[in-house]
């Protein structure tokens, strides 16, 4: 402490009250901050100073930027870590250019010999015949892909992208903590940190010249475009939502103007792959995958890879389609080049190698688990090709020694050095901590390039390296003679120039089409139960006595929830409510609907608008929505729905306005008219199915859902009367709110719809059908009622509605959505039946 | 001795499908005491595609595809080998088994034998257990002849296993039928794969088929009504010889080789996807018999 008041003098940087808790610098440990002497190195002058200047307030609030910034980028969605990142250090780690540079070499040839490594193993495998690496090394794990070996043309190049992880040791050196090659595209996380803090820290990052990533993605783009041709298509294949890495596959696929797909659109035929949109199959040329290699082709690896694209690896072996990484290149993930690295370096590029590996071992050799069982405190064993924790199936009262030798050749022992330390901001001071860093790599015309910068944590010395999704930025500085670089725009405002110039509406694809009709659909049910809560609230507390009766209000709820027999009046009024906004076990109310709402929207995301799908996400991820108990009704419930609906009208409103009328739009809209269509139906029938003794009140209740209580007094200005109110809702073609109205809307779109047929499409014929009748229709004789109160016109009458609205939402679904059905096993041959039960 | 091989199988789906893609090892292959005269397969709707190549392993493999709509499919894959017995053999005299390891893992300064690194280690149907490694080394006791060891491997297990026919799945792994003893060919192989593999031997899990008339006055051998499976085990003078623990033989003119590999998941003889064929019925027939004799 005492020499960091000395710095401070000496030097005047004013961040010395910031760093009074940072203590001495070790001179056994490099500090990233501080020469051992406690004067500051010249790259981190800048932020110093800046904190200095900007004082604690100034820190927290561009802490308090970033991790919005961080937020609205899309991680709110992306992981569980959000809420414990949204408030991690905010302290970007400053690298010097020469530091960099020397990193940058080290890093770029280790990806070059990634790939040597990876494509000698599948093609002559001179590394094993020379003895360089024991057959264990590459046939003893599960990241051989024997299926991808021996091909007559191998594919030029199976390492196209690489991430490690590297940290500096406490003596000042770099070293690879972990190869990151089977799928790496965790670029998506590193840009979306990066735009963040370039942001939280606009005016220093600036100053500094802190060195840009996008002219690197720039390169590497060009790199994919020369794989896939003029006119070529690509794409990033990702697990899906529910897979953690999603969010930086959705946010890459983005930057690099890649559709993002899920194994179930993809589909080989003819040795070639292909997407599968709304138009038919179109092929694809690149596909960057986020799919491990085990898991991506369900024809060779059906137990390890049911949801796969079946023969993915057929048409990487007849060259139609790139892969990025090629399936197999995890043979050498994590950690299985790290041993051998300094000969393969020698004997494959003819070069020493640059930047030495973590101490680490490969378990298949007897001595090394003699090493290892003699000094079980130093190293950890992992996984030799995926970096998770060794695990022992079976037996785990085995003693080390023999699991060791059951599993070695999977396993690696790894020790974490001493590493240097860098500054975050913990508990409200800076502290000192040991760190590493992910960097990330890709090949570029012009060889393998390192992207500027890269994601860093600080961590717990001799454990696991942390997940790293969001963390601090690293800050490369410039070469002294180019403080200030030419100023390269980020991709993401370039793309609509580029390759989505050749993409038409037409190439949905048929997964998001069934996505964005289901999102309609949700949506609009959403809306259509805020808005029976809305009013079941307002009449309650309206304290009218006709209008808050429960049993209208129960009719009410009930267009959405089944109300409990076995109750009356207000109890049962009560009940239908707080199973209504509760949900039930069985997955009916508001919950279940939100919930569908939400991830049909993230899977739909590249389709909606980033705005849409804010108004989505804000409504669903509400925690207000998730209480217990019974329902209170008060204003702060008024107040949730108004919330909600203003979300959905939002959503709604920026749909319209923000998707161009293609197909996205026409399977939102098709999803919305059907819905309405039948929840209309529905509520004509629950409220006006019968002549009641108040039926002004239902009649009431009726416009006020429908949001046409206005138009109704406008027009007639007195007491509710039952043809009046059915003409303006269900009959009326100018009212939005109307039955009619949305069977124009629904046979609008429907008549725009791809088809290859000369005549009108079934599903279209079946809305015609009913838009006519519902046109021959008039009020008076739908309203008539028998003797016993039943309107059986009326009843007859909604209940082709809704049938007619699900067979048309059936068509729709046989018509365009087939494709994205996922393929399933065939039955594998029934072995050994005596061939006289077959008799 | 010349033998043809029927093997049909026959899938019937509850819906008409709408793509159904294939994945064959039924082209028998050529090895020591077996040439392939003629070979065929032929399926019903006709695929779209074939894609034929030869694998790592040096298996004949198709991927078929069909993309029309087929409430059915039938693949009928017909072939003619000529078998020769296993002659000459002297067990005793085979290298002892620690040297056939050291060549696979090119232990002890030796260039490693290349064709043997992909299959010396425990695969993921033929992981063992402490039993199983327990069982093995009864067998392989330092410095034996590794076809000596390998031979009264194979006839223990035809001894201590119980055949039983669906008492395991495709999908069963050695583990669990070493426990209970029983199984069918695969697991037959599995479990002496897996114990070869636990001492890093290498060794190949074969597919093909055996007679299905027996010759006369003899009985008709166990598994010979589908597809068979067998293990070779590789020596430096003999090369790879084959062991069938599940007749407690070696194979010689009544067995027909189809393809080898690390165990069942390489050369699964049809294997596939589907989309949208609801359920799916699967009958498969196989007729192994001397050239122009029919088939019982």
């Amino acid at each position: 402490m005492l020499h960091l008041t000395k710095t401070d003098r000496e030097d005047g940087h004013a961040a010395g009250s910031f760093f009074a808790d940072y203590g001495p610098v070790d001179a056994g440990r490099f500090d990233e901050v501080f020469f051992p002497d406690g004067t500051p190195r010249p790259h981190w002058r800048g932020l110093l100073d800046w904190l200095g200047g900007a004082g604690e307030a100034g820190y927290l609030d561009a802490a308090q930027d970033l991790a919005r910034l961080r937020t609205e980028s899309g991680l709110a969605f992306a992981a569980s870590d959000a809420a414990e990142l949204s408030t991690s250090d905010a302290l970007p780690v400053v690298i010097s250019a020469q530091d960099w540079a020397s990193l940058e070499r080290g890093i770029a040839q280790r990806a070059r010999l990634a790939d040597a490594a990876v494509t000698d193993i599948y093609t002559d495998r001179r590394t094993v015949s020379a003895g360089l690496l024991p057959p264990g090394v590459v046939y003893g794990n599960p990241g051989f892909a024997a299926h991808c070996a021996g091909w007559k043309r191998p594919p030029r190049h199976w390492v196209h992208i690489y991430e490690a992880d590297v940290a500096r040791t406490a003596s000042g050196q770099w070293v690879v903590l972990s190869d990151r090659l089977d799928t790496p595209l965790g670029d998506g996380w590193m840009l979306a940190n990066r735009i963040a803090a370039s942001q939280a820290y606009a005016d220093l990052f600036v100053d500094m010249g802190v060195r840009r990533v996008a002219s690197h993605y720039a390169a590497f783009q060009e790199h994919l475009e020369q794989m896939m041709g003029w006119e070529g298509r690509m794409a990033l294949l990702t697990a899906g939502e529910n897979d953690p890495r999603f969010f930086s596959h959705a946010y890459f696929a983005r930057y690099m103007s890649a559709a993002l797909v899920e194994p179930a659109d993809l589909t080989v035929r003819d040795g070639a792959a292909f997407v599968k949109t709304l138009d038919g199959l179109k092929r694809l040329d690149v596909l960057l995958r986020g799919v491990p290699d085990e898991s991506i082709d369900a024809l060779h690896q059906p137990w390890r890879a049911a949801h796969g694209a079946p023969a993915m690896s057929l048409a990487a072996r007849s060259g139609a389609v790139k892969i990025v990484n090629a399936i197999g290149a995890g043979a050498f993930a994590h950690r299985a080049l790290a041993p051998y690295a300094h000969r393969l370096a020698q004997h494959l590029l003819g070069e020493d190698l640059l930047l030495a590996d973590a101490p680490c071992l490969w378990l298949g050799g007897e001595r090394a688990r003699e090493q290892v069982l003699a000094e079980p405190d130093r190293w950890r064993i992992e996984a030799l090709t995926s970096a998770a924790s060794f695990d022992p199936p079976g037996d785990s009262d085995e003693p080390w020694e023999v699991q060791l030798a059951r599993y070695g050749e999977r396993l690696c022992a790894v020790e974490t050095p001493e590493l240097a330390q860098a500054p975050a901001w913990v508990d409200g001071t800076i502290r000192p901590g040991p760190w590493m860093m992910r960097v990330f790599a890709c090949r570029t015309p012009d060889g393998w390039t390192v992207a500027a910068g890269g994601v860093a944590s600080v961590v717990e010395n001799g454990r696991r390296p942390p997940a790293l999704g969001f963390g601090k930025d690293v800050w490369v500085l410039p070469e002294e003679d180019r403080a200030r670089p030419a100023v390269v725009n980020s991709l993401l405002g370039q793309q609509a120039s580029t390759a989505h110039l050749r993409r038409t509406g037409r190439e949905l694809l048929s997964r998001v089409a069934d996505e964005l009709f289901w999102l309609g659909r949700n949506a609009e049910r959403a809306e259509a139960v805020l808005r029976v809560l809305s009013v079941c609230l307002a009449r309650h507390l309206s304290g009218n006595r006709s209008d808050s009766d429960p049993d209208v209000l129960t009719a009410l709820a009930g267009i959405h929830i089944r109300p409990n027999r076995n109750l009356a009046g207000a109890e049962r009024y009560a009940d239908a409510i707080t199973r209504l906004v509760r949900g039930t076990p069985d997955g009916q109310g508001l919950p279940a609907i939100l919930g569908n709402l939400r991830s049909g929207a993230l899977r739909a995301r590249a389709s909606i608008s980033a705005e849409s799908w804010l108004f989505i996400d804000r409504l669903s991820s509400d925690r207000r929505w998730r209480a217990q108990g019974p329902v209170r009704q008060n204003a702060a419930l008024s107040k949730l729905i108004e919330d909600g609906l203003l979300a959905l009208a939002a959503f709604a409103g920026s749909a319209q306005e923000n998707l161009t009328r293609n197909y996205a739009w026409r399977f939102l809209e098709l999803g919305r008219r059907i819905e309405r269509g039948m929840l209309g139906a529905l509520a004509a029938e629950r409220l006006a199915g019968s002549v009641r003794d108040d039926e002004a009140t239902y009649l009431r209740a009726w416009l006020t859902l429908s949001d046409s209580a206005a138009a109704y007094r406008s027009r007639y200005m007195l007491t509710p009367q039952p043809a009046a109110v059915a003409d303006l809702l269900i009959l009326d073609e100018t009212n939005p709110r109307s039955l009619a109205f949305q069977m124009v809307a629904l046979e609008r779109v429907l008549a725009d719809m791809p088809t290859e047929i000369p005549y009108r499409r079934p599903e279209h014929r079946r809305a015609l059908s009913l838009l006519t009748e519902l046109r021959l229709t008039d009020p008076d004789s739908l309203m008539v009622a028998t003797d016993d109160g039943n309107r059986q016109v009326l009843d007859a009458f909604t209940k082709r509605c809704e049938d007619d609205l699900a067979e048309i939402s059936n068509l729709l679904s046989r018509a365009f959505f087939a494709h994205a059905e996922a393929p399933e096993a065939l039955l594998i041959q029934a072995r050994m039946h005596n061939i006289e039960d077959d008799a | 001795m010349i033998l043809e091989v029927r093997h049909r199988t026959h899938y019937r789906y509850a819906q008409p499908a709408v793509f159904s893609q294939h994945l064959l090892h039924l082209t028998p292959i050529t090895v020591p005491g077996q040439r392939v005269a003629l070979s065929h397969v032929q399926i019903m709707p006709e695929p779209e595609s074939i894609d034929s190549h030869t694998d790592f392993f040096g298996n004949a493999v198709h991927v078929a595809t069909v993309s029309r709509p087929h409430g059915e499919l039938e693949i009928m894959a017909t072939s003619r080998v000529d078998r020769t017995e296993a002659n000459g053999l002297i067990f005793s005299a085979t290298a002892p088994w620690e040297r056939v390891r050291a060549a696979a893992l090119g232990l002890e300064n030796q260039t490693p034998v290349a064709e043997l690194g992909p299959l010396a280690f425990p695969s993921e149907m033929t992981g063992s257990d402490a039993a199983i490694e327990a069982y093995v080394r009864d067998s392989f006791t330092a410095g034996r002849p590794i076809l000596s060891a390998a031979e009264e491997f194979s006839h223990r297990i035809y001894t201590d296993f119980a055949y039983v026919p669906g008492s395991t799945m495709a999908d069963t792994l050695p583990v669990e039928s070493f426990q209970n003893k029983k199984g069918v060919c695969q697991d037959f192989a599995h479990v002496m794969l897996a114990g070869l593999r636990a001492l890093r031997i290498p060794a190949r899990y074969v597919s093909g088929y055996l007679r299905t008339t027996p010759p006369e006055g003899k009985e008709r051998l166990q598994g010979a009504d589908a597809s068979h499976a067998w293990v070779s085990v590789w020596d430096p003078t003999f090369g790879w010889v084959d062991f069938d623990p599940t007749n407690d033989c070696i194979p010689g003119v009544d067995h027909v080789t189809l393809a080898v590999g690390r165990d069942y998941s390489d050369v699964s003889p049809v294997s596939g996807v589907v989309v949208g064929a609801g359920n799916q019925q699967l009958s498969v027939s196989v007729e192994v018999s001397p050239a122009g004799q029919d088939a019982a």
